[in-house]
């Protein structure tokens, strides 16, 4: 006979504001089946569990419901009491009385009557719950970072600074991301170049870190602890084990200095073999197969230029170089593809997001944005420091920064905050006074947001010691003009405080616009099946008490990747997400939830529905045979290490001959005859 | 034509190519024509070819008793030759172990209920452009004549036959419709005799024996003739060939293939997807990374 404990949690008022709880444990307590029913303040806390156990221990329960919050937050909670409490814990169903009910009801007799109905529902199931085993799986004590921004490096290092074997993944020629290209960093402003460059340095060395540059992961199987991760490594035509990093060959390029270097947002140039920075790891060429003369020929059946390779001493470079596939077995993989800035005025990927026409960006060049600007303020930058600006080299006097270009704009679709455009805008003031000591530089923006330690300080030396001059509101147009022969940018814009339109004639313009996640992020995501927001920002498993796993186990985010944010926070995330890999990597093997899939191979008529459907490509068509090796039949069969427990397969299966453990149909049926009843 | 299928199989028999073969004979009650399994070159003269060939013999290549024959070769027309690729993609035959020995078929007749031939060839055949069957191992009939006659009904394909019937259909309000099948459905005994004579419907347990729980009402109240009836339907959508077995089967004589028609011209209409082609994956339950629906990836 069942025994069922059903507690019901007042949630402090959350709950109990607009459910009677006591009209609850009562109605409840009528239930077949029903042991014991009571109610309590918080059943999370110390006391609300102990309450839980005692009751266990006194009437011998079976199976317990706890009516509060969605499973989401203490389903693991629960399961842990009763399991201490010595019953399995797979005994335990929540009832979601808070989010599903008394957070979206205000009618106390209805929100109290459906409460009744949802933990019902729940007492039906437990009755019909079997008492399960996590499943065990074995780990390979390696990991993948993918992406060597600031975040993969970062994370790179701590996890082979814990023993484990790493491979960094990197589709760019050279580690680093957006990092490698600032200019100097609030809030201290120090150097970006020297505080990175070590760290990129040490990856390169580190005998657990394999780096894989120019590569791109193509596809993941495999599950949490033992992942098959197949990299594309990109056809480079150098060796890189052969080169010596000599420079011999991007020197003698015919084509140095020709081809937009996109490291420095096509602000500079570089040959057709180059490094993309001179502080770059691995400090080897790569041949830009577009720009190749050599290369171009080829298709066409000649051989022309070869010119680096004549050149090069080590032989190293190769023109039939091919894109290679390499395989890795991997137990954790860390996603730290970073971001890239919204491209403002261009034809938009996502077509819930417009651009800004009205600021002329890539129509009037001296129109540029933030990280243009942080390369044209760098001492390692195309200008070598020099603030000069793109159309015709001149020293600008008066810069306008237009903060919030895209971000918080519902119009033009992007609604949140980019979090670090006020911090950086700060400091592109000061460094640009620090360089040009009479220029002058405005500043457009909604609201000054510089919460963090030493940062709100730091926008008030910007304003307060370098002068620079905030104007609260936006600017609507940008015009090209002519001033003495010089060509000027007039900014429509309006200072909200004074209460009227304020014009500058600006020398250059510089767009803090929207930080968005890199090309390719939602492609990727869907091969490691990882959630993404509406702007392919990876989703995070919970925002406060998981923010670096992700619902895919096994899979960890860092940097902003997950979000708009700075180099402190991302660092902080990316040991985060390395700390988290290398506990699990640290078990001997892992457990998952036992609530997969399991085909009834009796009645299975390996249809392949179920495999077809499988997003998680958990299922195949296997043969049965008897013990002479006869062949039977064919079945579908479930891996339990890669079934996520979706149920897509129950619900495409025509025969229905596979059922989800933990949610069978048999339970499903049974919570929907409870509320017909 | 009898004469060149007889030689063919006898060949196949004889050459010990395959164990059994699957064809046509007069079997029935009063010589009606049915399924034969020869198993002998000595046999072959059972076989017969005549448009009251009217059975789709694929419904026994997944049957075990068959498979436990050893090898097979199977006589098919053009629709049931698509049944038998749709098989094969769903893996319920190894194609490669299969002979198939596909007719020319210049239309098949209706039965009477007496079991004698009547004069009317069913209204799939009116606006077949296949006369041929493809993705056969032998082509016994005249290529020719099947191109002629594909190209005779082609103009009027969209429009003849079951379309014809099924345009009507859609031509009532869905009232009128819900009425029709209301009074059709109401007929229904529940004898299953469209899931036995249909190729694609092969569960060892269909889900409408399911007990604990019951997934459909079981009972041939109206509930239980609608979830039946609809259930099927939907089960084939993207699978079914319409060959029409499951209509001429239904002691009830419901137009169990109308209701099929509409999911297979759905699926013409919105993804271009006509079932039984060989290695195309299905229509209904695939996930792919390139799907061209954002939301489902
Ligand atoms: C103008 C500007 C100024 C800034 N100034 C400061 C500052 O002064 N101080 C501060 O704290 N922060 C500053 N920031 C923020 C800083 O740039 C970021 O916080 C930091 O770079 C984030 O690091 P990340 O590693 O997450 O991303 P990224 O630096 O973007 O690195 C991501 C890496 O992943 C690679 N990648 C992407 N996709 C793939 C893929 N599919 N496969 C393989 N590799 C991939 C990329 O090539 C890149 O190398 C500034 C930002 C901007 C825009
Ligand atoms: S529940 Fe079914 S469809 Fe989902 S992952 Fe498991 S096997 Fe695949
Ligand atoms: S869908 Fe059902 S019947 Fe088909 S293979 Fe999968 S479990 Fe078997
Ligand atoms: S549903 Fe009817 S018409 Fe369709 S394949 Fe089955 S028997 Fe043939
Ligand atoms: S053959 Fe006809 S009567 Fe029999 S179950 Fe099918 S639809 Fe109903």
């Amino acid at each position: 006979m069942a025994k069922i404990g059903v507690f019901t949690c007042w949630c402090g008022e959350n709950i109990a504001r607009h459910v009677d709880v006591e009209a609850v444990s009562e109605a409840i307590s009528k239930l077949p089946g029903v042991a014991c029913s009571m109610n309590y303040k918080y059943m999370c806390s110390e006391p609300g569990q102990s309450l839980i156990s005692e009751k266990i221990k006194e009437l011998g329960l079976t199976g317990v419901v706890v009516a509060s919050c969605s499973p989401h937050m203490h389903l693991k909670t629960f399961r842990k009491t009763v399991e201490l409490a010595g019953v399995n814990p797979y005994m335990v169903e929540m009832a979601n009385i808070r989010e599903q009910c008394s957070w979206v009801h205000s009618d106390k007799a209805v929100a109290t009557a459906k409460a009744i109905e949802l933990i019902g529902i729940a007492v039906a199931k437990v009755r019909r719950n079997a008492a399960l085993q996590p499943i065990k799986v074995p780990v390979t004590k390696r990991a993948m970072v993918i992406g060597a921004g600031v975040a993969g490096i970062q994370a790179a290092l701590d996890l082979a600074a814990g023993g484990v074997e790493v491979i960094l993944v990197e589709r760019e020629p050279s580690v680093g991301g957006k990092m490698a290209g600032l200019s100097e960093t609030f809030p201290t402003l120090d150097c970006s170049q020297c505080i990175l460059t070590p760290r990129m340095v040490e990856v390169g060395q580190h005998p657990n870190i394999k780096l894989m540059t120019y590569s791109e992961v193509e596809k993941v199987d495999g599950y949490v602890g033992n992942f098959k991760v197949t990299v594309r490594k990109k056809a480079r035509y150098v060796d890189i084990a052969k080169c010596t990093g000599c420079g011999t060959c991007w020197n003698a390029c015919p084509k140095k200095n020709k081809i937009p270097n996109s490291f420095d947002y096509n602000l500079g140039n570089r040959g057709a073999i180059y490094i993309p920075f001179p502080q770059a790891v691995p400090a080897r060429p790569t041949i830009d197969a577009d720009n190749c003369l050599r290369l171009q020929s080829m298709k066409k059946g000649k051989e022309l230029c070869g010119i680096c390779m004549k050149n090069c001493g080590s032989q190293a470079i190769n023109f039939h170089d091919q894109d290679e596939l390499v395989e890795f077995d991997v137990g954790a993989i860390v996603v730290a593809t970073g971001y890239k800035l919204y491209s403002i005025g261009k034809e938009q990927e996502n077509p819930n997001i417009k651009g800004y026409g009205e600021y002329g960006y890539g129509k009037y060049k001296d129109v540029i944005d933030s990280l243009q600007f942080e390369r044209i303020i760098s001492a390692s930058g195309p200008t070598g420091g020099e603030p000069k600006r793109p159309s015709d080299g001149m020293t600008p006097k008066t810069v306008v920064f237009i903060q919030c270009t895209g971000s918080r704009d519902n119009a033009k679709g992007i609604t949140y905050c980019s979090k670090i455009c006020c911090m950086y805008t700060a400091k592109h003031t000061m460094l640009f006074k620090h360089k040009v000591h009479d220029g002058a530089a405005h500043v457009f923006y909604m609201d000054i947001r510089s919460g963090g330690k030493m940062y709100d300080e730091f926008v008030r030396r910007a304003i307060e010691q370098d002068g620079a001059l905030y104007h609260r509101g936006r600017v609507s147009k940008i015009e090209e003009i002519k001033v003495d022969g010089v060509k000027k940018y007039r900014c429509y814009g309006a200072d909200t405080l004074a209460g009227e339109p304020c014009v500058v004639d600006a020398d250059l313009v510089v767009l803090a616009c929207a930080m968005v996640p890199s090309d390719g992020v939602t492609k990727l995501a869907q091969k490691l099946s990882v959630g993404y927001n509406e702007y392919g920002f990876l989703s995070e498993s919970h925002p406060k008490l998981r923010p670096v796993e992700t619902n895919a186990a096994g899979v960890f985010v860092c940097g902003a990747c997950q979000g708009p944010k700075d180099i402190p926070e991302t660092v902080a995330q990316a040991s985060a997400a390395a700390g988290k890999a290398l506990i699990m990597l640290s078990q001997p093997y892992l457990t998952r939830e036992p609530e997969i899939a399991t085909v009834d191979e009796k009645l299975c008529a390996a249809c392949g529905a179920c495999v077809q459907t499988c997003p998680f490509k958990a299922i195949t068509i296997e043969e049965i045979r008897d013990r002479k090796g006869n062949f039977i039949k064919n079945t579908s069969r479930v891996n339990p290490g890669l079934c996520m427990g979706c149920g897509t397969c129950v619900s495409v299966c025509p025969s229905k001959s596979v059922d989800l453990i933990g949610f069978t149909d048999d339970q499903v049926y049974a919570e929907l005859e409870s509320l017909l009843a | 034509m009898e004469t060149e299928l007889r030689n063919a199989i006898r060949k196949l028999l004889e050459e010990k190519t395959v164990d059994v073969a699957i064809g046509y004979g007069r079997v029935g009650v009063g010589g009606a024509v049915g399924a034969v399994f020869v198993t002998s070159p000595d046999e072959v003269d059972q076989l017969v070819w005549n448009n009251e060939c009217r059975q789709n013999l694929a419904v026994h290549l997944t049957r075990p008793e068959i498979k436990a024959l050893g090898k097979i070769a199977i006589v098919v027309k053009a629709c049931d030759a698509r049944a038998v690729v749709v098989l094969a993609n769903e893996s319920q035959i190894k194609r490669e172990e299969i002979v198939v020995v596909g007719v020319v078929c210049e239309g098949v007749v209706k039965a009477r209920f007496d079991g004698s031939n009547g004069e009317q060839f069913f209204e799939k055949c009116a606006s077949c452009v296949e006369h041929a069957p493809k993705n056969v191992d032998v082509l016994i009939g005249d290529e020719a004549k099947a191109a002629e006659l594909d190209a005779k009904n082609a103009p009027t394909a969209a429009t003849s036959g079951n379309q014809a019937k099924l345009a009507k259909l859609r031509a009532m309000t869905s009232e009128e419709r819900f009425q029709y099948w209301r009074g059709e459905f109401s007929r229904c005994v529940r004898c299953y005799a469209c899931r036995q004579s249909c190729p694609l419907c092969y569960c060892n347990r269909c889900v409408a024996d399911k007990n604990r729980p019951t997934r459909i009402e079981t009972s041939a109240s109206m509930k239980g003739v609608f979830a039946w009836n609809l259930l099927r339907a939907f089960h084939l959508a993207g699978r079914c060939v319409s060959c029409g077995s499951c209509a001429a089967a239904c002691p009830a004589g419901i137009e169990l293939d109308l209701l099929n028609l509409t999911l297979v011209n759905a699926a013409k209409e919105h993804f271009n997807y006509v079932a039984g082609e060989p290695g195309v994956p299905p229509l209904i339950g695939t996930y792919s990374l390139d799907d061209e629906e954002d939301f489902i990836r």
